[in-house]
Formats: C-alpha cells, sequence, structure tokens
C-alpha cells in the first residue's frame, strides 16, 4: 500500500493543474452548474445529476490527463520499471482520480446546495453514493484512457463517451420521461446509478433504480473496469 | 573470464508479422561495459525492454543476475536500473521528490537519495522540468541507481545531448562501472563505441552480425589492414606511388589500405630505392569500430553509397 500511495502523492503533485484536469475537470462542472443555477433558480431535481456530471467529468479529465501525459512523455515505463504490480499502477491511478473528482463534486455540492428549496435528506447516504460514483468513474477514466492505442485520441473518444452521457443517464430529465426503449440505453450508463444514488441520498427518492442496486452495480463497475483497465495495461506493454 | 550476468538465449520479439528481435543469444560478463551498436530499427531499444521486462518475450530465454525475465519479473526489476533514450522523470516534481518517489517504488533506503544528490552534485530543490537537457541526462542516470541495482541498462544515454553533457554522461557510464556495476549500453554513437566498451555487439536488422571484444570484432571484417607510415623526406612522388592504397594524411604519417602486407612491403623496399627516402615508421591498425560498423550494417542493408555516385554519402 505505501508504493499506491507513494503514486496518488505524485500523481497530485504532478498533474493537478495540467490544463486538461483543470479545464474540463474542474472549470466546466462548475460553470455548467452555475448556468443551470443562473437559468432555472428553483434546482433541487436537477442537484443529483449536476453533483454526478462534476464527479464524471473531475475524475476522468484527471485520470486521462495524467495517464496521456505519461504514455506521451514515458514516465508510465519509469512505473513499469520499477517492482510495482500492474494492479497497484491502476488501483493508485483510480485512487487519485477518486480523490480529484471528490475534491471537484463536493465542491459542487456545497455551491448548489445553497440554491436548494428543501435540505439535504441524509449526509451519509450522499457521501457514500458520491464515493462510489468517483471510483466507478475514475475506473472507467483509467479503461478508456488505456484502451485507447493512441494517446492523443483519448480527449476525443472520452468526450464522445461522457458528454451523451448527460443525456442518457437521467442526470438533466428523468429517464421515465423518455420513450420505454430508451430505458436500457439509461441501465448500460454508469452514469444511471450514480445520478439515481445520489438521488435517494439528496433528495431520498430515486427514479428507476433502487439505491441498494445503484450501489452495487456501481460497486460491479468498479471492479469490472478495474480488471479491464489492467487487461488494458498488459496488451500496451 | 567473469560470470555472465545478462544472459539471452534465441530471443525473439515480434510484432504481427514484423520481427524486431530474431533469435539473439549473447551474454553480459559481471562487471563488464558491453556495447550493443546498431543502426535506428535494428532492435536494440526493442532487446533492452525484454530484458528490462517492459516488453514480453515471443520467444527464447533472457536471465538477468540469475532471475528469468520471463517469470521471475520482480526480481529482475529489482536488479537492473533502466536509463532510457529520453529523460522521463516527473516535470513538476523537484529532483529531490523524483528520487524519493522512487525511492519509495523501490523500498529503497531515504539515505540514498541524499548520498546520490551530493554524489552527483545534482540541484535538489530544482523542478525537474526546469531543468538542462544534460542536467535531466544526469538525474535519470541517478534515478536508475536509487536502489543501488548490480545492472544499468542505458537506452541511447547521450542522444541529443550536448557535447560538453555528452561527455560528461560518458564520464558517468565509467564511474559506474568503475564501481563495480555491469553497464549493458546501446549506442549508435562511435565515440563511444570506440571508448567504452569492453564488449561489443553490432545488431542489424534483428541479428546480432558481430560480438566479441573490440579487437576481435574489428578482426571481422574483410581482410585489409591499414599501414601507418611515416617517411623522411615526404614526396608527393611517394604518395603518387602509392595512389592505390588510397593514402591519406593523418598528422605527420599516411594512412594506407593494404590488404597484401607482404606485397606492400616489397613495393615499398622498391620504392625506396627508386626515390630515395627514409622509413622512420611503418605499423599496422586493424579498422575502428566505426569502420566495422558500417560494413556489417551497410552490407546487410544493400546501402553502399548514393545511386548518384558523385556524392560522398
Amino acid at each position: 500500500m505505501m508504493k499506491v500511495y507513494a503514486i496518488i502523492v505524485k500523481e497530485l503533485k504532478e498533474y493537478m493543474l495540467k490544463p486538461g484536469a483543470i479545464s474540463w475537470g474542474l472549470i466546466f462542472p462548475l460553470v455548467f452548474s452555475l448556468a443551470f443555477i443562473a437559468r432555472f433558480g428553483d434546482i433541487d431535481h436537477l442537484v443529483p445529476g449536476l453533483v454526478s456530471i462534476s464527479a464524471l467529468f473531475g475524475t476522468t479529465s484527471f485520470v486521462s490527463s495524467s495517464i496521456i501525459f505519461e504514455r506521451r512523455l514515458r514516465t508510465f515505463e519509469r512505473l513499469l520499471l520499477s517492482p510495482v504490480s500492474y494492479g497497484e499502477i491502476i488501483v493508485a491511478k483510480i485512487l487519485v482520480g477518486t480523490i480529484f473528482g471528490l475534491m471537484v463534486s463536493t465542491v459542487t455540492l456545497l455551491l448548489v446546495l445553497h440554491f436548494m428549496t428543501y435540505p439535504l435528506w441524509s449526509v451519509s447516504v450522499t457521501t457514500l453514493n458520491l464515493l462510489l460514483s468517483n471510483l466507478t468513474f475514475a475506473a472507467m477514466g483509467v479503461y478508456i484512457s488505456l484502451a485507447i492505442f493512441n494517446p492523443i485520441n483519448v480527449m476525443t473518444w472520452l468526450n464522445i463517451i461522457r458528454l451523451p452521457m448527460m443525456f442518457t443517464s437521467g442526470a438533466i430529465a428523468s429517464l421515465t420521461l423518455f420513450p420505454r426503449w430508451f430505458l436500457p440505453i439509461g441501465l448500460v450508463t454508469p452514469m444511471t446509478y450514480s445520478v439515481d444514488g445520489l438521488r435517494y441520498g439528496i433528495l431520498y427518492y430515486y427514479d428507476v433504480v433502487p439505491p441498494l442496486a445503484s450501489a452495487l452495480t456501481m460497486i460491479f463497475m468498479t471492479l469490472l473496469f478495474t480488471l479491464l483497465s489492467i487487461r488494458s495495461l498488459r496488451r500496451l506493454y | 573470464m567473469s560470470e555472465p550476468i545478462v544472459r539471452a538465449v534465441n530471443l525473439t520479439k515480434r510484432y504481427g508479422d514484423f520481427t524486431a528481435v530474431d533469435g539473439i543469444s549473447f551474454e553480459v560478463r559481471k562487471g563488464e561495459i558491453f556495447g550493443f551498436l546498431g543502426p535506428n530499427g535494428a532492435g536494440k531499444t526493442t532487446t533492452v525492454r525484454m530484458l528490462s521486462s517492459l516488453t514480453t518475450i515471443t520467444e527464447g530465454e533472457a536471465y538477468v543476475n540469475g532471475y528469468d525475465v520471463r517469470k521471475e519479473k520482480v526480481k529482475v526489476k529489482k536488479s537492473i536500473g533502466v536509463v532510457q533514450d529520453v529523460s522521463n522523470l516527473y516535470d513538476e516534481l523537484t529532483v529531490e521528490e523524483n528520487l524519493r518517489f522512487l525511492a519509495r517504488l523501490y523500498e529503497a533506503p531515504m539515505e540514498n537519495v541524499s548520498k546520490l544528490i551530493k554524489d552527483f552534485n545534482l540541484p535538489a530543490k530544482k523542478k525537474f522540468g526546469k531543468l538542462s537537457s544534460g542536467f535531466k541526462k544526469r538525474a535519470s542516470i541517478v534515478a536508475a541507481l536509487i536502489h543501488d541495482p548490480p545492472v544499468i541498462f542505458m537506452d541511447e544515454p547521450t542522444i541529443a545531448l550536448d557535447v560538453r553533457s555528452a561527455k560528461m554522461v560518458r564520464e558517468m557510464v565509467r564511474v559506474l562501472n568503475v564501481s563495480g556495476r555491469t553497464v549493458f549500453l546501446t549506442t549508435h554513437n562511435m565515440v563511444e563505441a570506440e571508448t567504452l566498451p569492453h564488449r561489443i555487439a553490432i545488431i542489424n536488422h534483428g541479428r546480432i552480425v558481430a560480438l566479441g571484444g573490440r579487437n576481435e570484432v574489428r578482426r571481422l571484417v574483410g581482410s585489409e589492414v591499414r599501414v601507418r607510415l611515416k617517411v623522411e623526406p615526404l614526396k608527393s612522388a611517394i604518395i603518387h606511388a602509392l595512389e592505390e592504397y588510397s593514402p591519406i594524411f593523418d598528422e605527420d604519417s599516411l594512412l594506407l589500405k593494404v590488404e597484401d602486407v607482404d606485397t606492400f612491403m616489397d613495393e615499398l623496399e622498391e620504392l625506396k630505392r627508386e626515390l630515395g627516402f627514409r622509413v622512420l615508421h611503418i605499423s599496422t591498425e586493424l579498422p575502428s569500430i566505426e569502420e566495422v560498423f558500417l560494413e556489417l550494417t551497410e552490407e546487410e542493408n544493400g546501402e553502399k553509397g548514393c545511386a548518384c555516385g558523385g556524392c560522398p554519402l
């Protein structure tokens, strides 16, 4: 675990202020949230989605930024040359993405809470879902960043995947408002579980997925993306 | 002869249909500087990547410090330090932070960090990204020493460095070797190839085309011997008479390319009588590593010269 901790500290020092992490990971979700606050005023039903979007963009932007830099500058090979297992490297990348995502999504949550009519229902359930959301998105970001062969294409592919997710997950508009055939698309979107989990913690209701199912699915997805990331790393090197 | 510390047996790397390294076998002895020479794309870096377990081995076996590279990766990684052709430490971390980070990964004592910084005169508090290319390379070499490994792989360590920095790196290589470490040096820099390695392997198109001590390798190409000749007085008639030996001036001597030394000596005796000069010095020299390298790799590549026939390529 000391090696994982060392990688996390290194990543935060090295990549926290990189343009990719700041622009897509911090500024975009905050501006996005402010835009909705300015437009609608009463944003209670949007809060889970805005927080989830912040987590998605915070985590994926940070991990992709770090992995793109490390693959292009070949600092990734430094890690691979040292006696650290592929699993430890992937876990460290996911955890550091989670830390960054938690910072960004907590700032967003504190910001949007000011504009809510009703108080937050449960701090502990919200915190748990925030943690699981960030873990899932960080693991997904690590997998996408390693699955794409050419690192310069990572950010493009990431946006192709995560921008539509804002609409297929019920983050902006409830999935119940869409035609029935759209529901399966929503259910294969990792963000759906994050939004519904957070919706339960913040507003005490859920849209399509019950809270326990949301939490278990996010844990399952985190493990799946972790294993897929290790496989991608082995394929790359 | 000391025992081998790196051993490759029929080492092969294929990427799809392309064979980057084609069944090479060699040994590197403990405590030596082993020069691994070859043109761009010959398979040098791929070989280092296989030996350092950075890429998988398609076929064959490799052992480093007695450990099987395929099966004992962690032990191999702890036995080697790798200096890659790029200076790949972390830009936003200071030199000291970089070294401390690596010390944690290798579970090396933290005292190593301050000792190495002092020994190699590194600016500890400066960010790596702010260093000159020479200092970046120096820091990269030091990073490879953090866990005090017995074997150092250096992949083109002087590439893209200015003359002064390249000289400093070569001195570091000697220091590492004197301190008892085995250095596996890949290069296509002939200054390094002439001066640093105890033994040399030349790789071309993924195959080893020469292997041995420097002089052994020099003897591998052709039957041509270089004769250094110093005469007095040096007359233009002598140079004309020796034209078939392609004479060139080197300081106060003539360098001649001679195939049959006995015939040449007979001719020289005759010329002495005809033109009336004294031979002050005569000796034979082996071809340089550069000449051997060019001959062995050109033959394989079929690139003896430019097709125009008029330019010196």
